[in-house]
């Protein structure tokens, strides 16, 4: 078991630093001198035209928001951060301990979280007219299927809930 | 619990320590210390057949019910 442990934490390693570096490139690749722009535009702008409409608030909005979705990106590597966790508990043998019920809650959390939130800024992102949107054609995107991932890591919170109670009364029989 | 172990009696009236039980019915004292305070869950029937055994008495001399 604990051979097998090792190899799933160099894996989950692994995994971590991929996710990260191409998080870091996009994130190079995404020109964060944009918002300058909108800075100088929002010192000499016209105090009288309608700020929801105009050009420069619109494109404000669509960095804005792709800010917004790297930020979530992270958030979700966060929550894979979590694997690690639970891994080095079960190395140290404590299978139904209260840290891993409480790791499975708080990756189940982050990705219905990263779901929801990705797929309201999507629609935001679509209704400023720089794509296009469909609730439907989203959830057939690969990204959903966190949602019933998510809820499986609730179900494992719970089974784990039920081992802690049945290892503590094993260890309470004499 | 309403269940009552009062093995601490059984022991007074035969002489004999929580040490040296827990050595003749094999188990540790740490286990032996949880069943005499009455933290203990449940008891498995080789280990209140050993103490029977060891103690020369019934089950019922070392489990009463009491009503919470």
């Amino acid at each position: 078991m604990k051979d097998n442990t090792k190899l799933l934490t160099y894996i989950t390693y692994g995994i971590l630093l991929g996710a990260v570096s191409v998080l870091l490139n996009d994130m190079r690749e995404f020109d964060f001198n944009q918002f300058e722009k909108f800075t100088n535009w929002a010192k000499t702008a016209d105090k009288n035209e309608s700020w929801f409409t105009s050009k420069n608030a619109i494109e404000w909005s669509y960095y804005a928001i792709s800010a917004g979705l790297f930020f979530w990106r992270g958030y979700l590597i966060y929550g894979f951060s979590y694997f690690l966790s639970i891994l080095k508990e079960i190395e140290r043998g404590n299978y139904f301990s209260d840290k891993n019920i409480i790791y499975f809650k708080k990756i189940g959390n982050i990705f219905i979280s990263y779901t929801v939130s990705v797929l309201i800024l999507r629609f935001l992102l679509a209704s400023i007219g720089e794509s296009t949107f469909d609730f439907f054609d989203e959830l057939k995107a690969e990204f959903t299927f966190l949602i019933p991932a998510g809820l499986a890591f609730y179900i494992l919170a719970e089974i784990f809930e039920k081992g802690k109670q049945a290892e503590e009364d094993n260890e309470l029989t004499i | 619990m309403p269940i009552v172990v009062n093995l601490d009696i059984m022991l007074v009236k035969r002489g004999m320590k929580s040490k040296e039980l827990a050595e003749i019915i094999g188990i540790t004292p740490a286990n032996m210390s949880i069943l005499k305070s009455g933290k203990a869950k449940a008891m498995r029937f080789s280990t209140l057949e050993a103490i029977c055994k060891a103690l020369d008495c019934q089950p019922s001399d070392i489990l009463e019910y009491v009503e919470d």
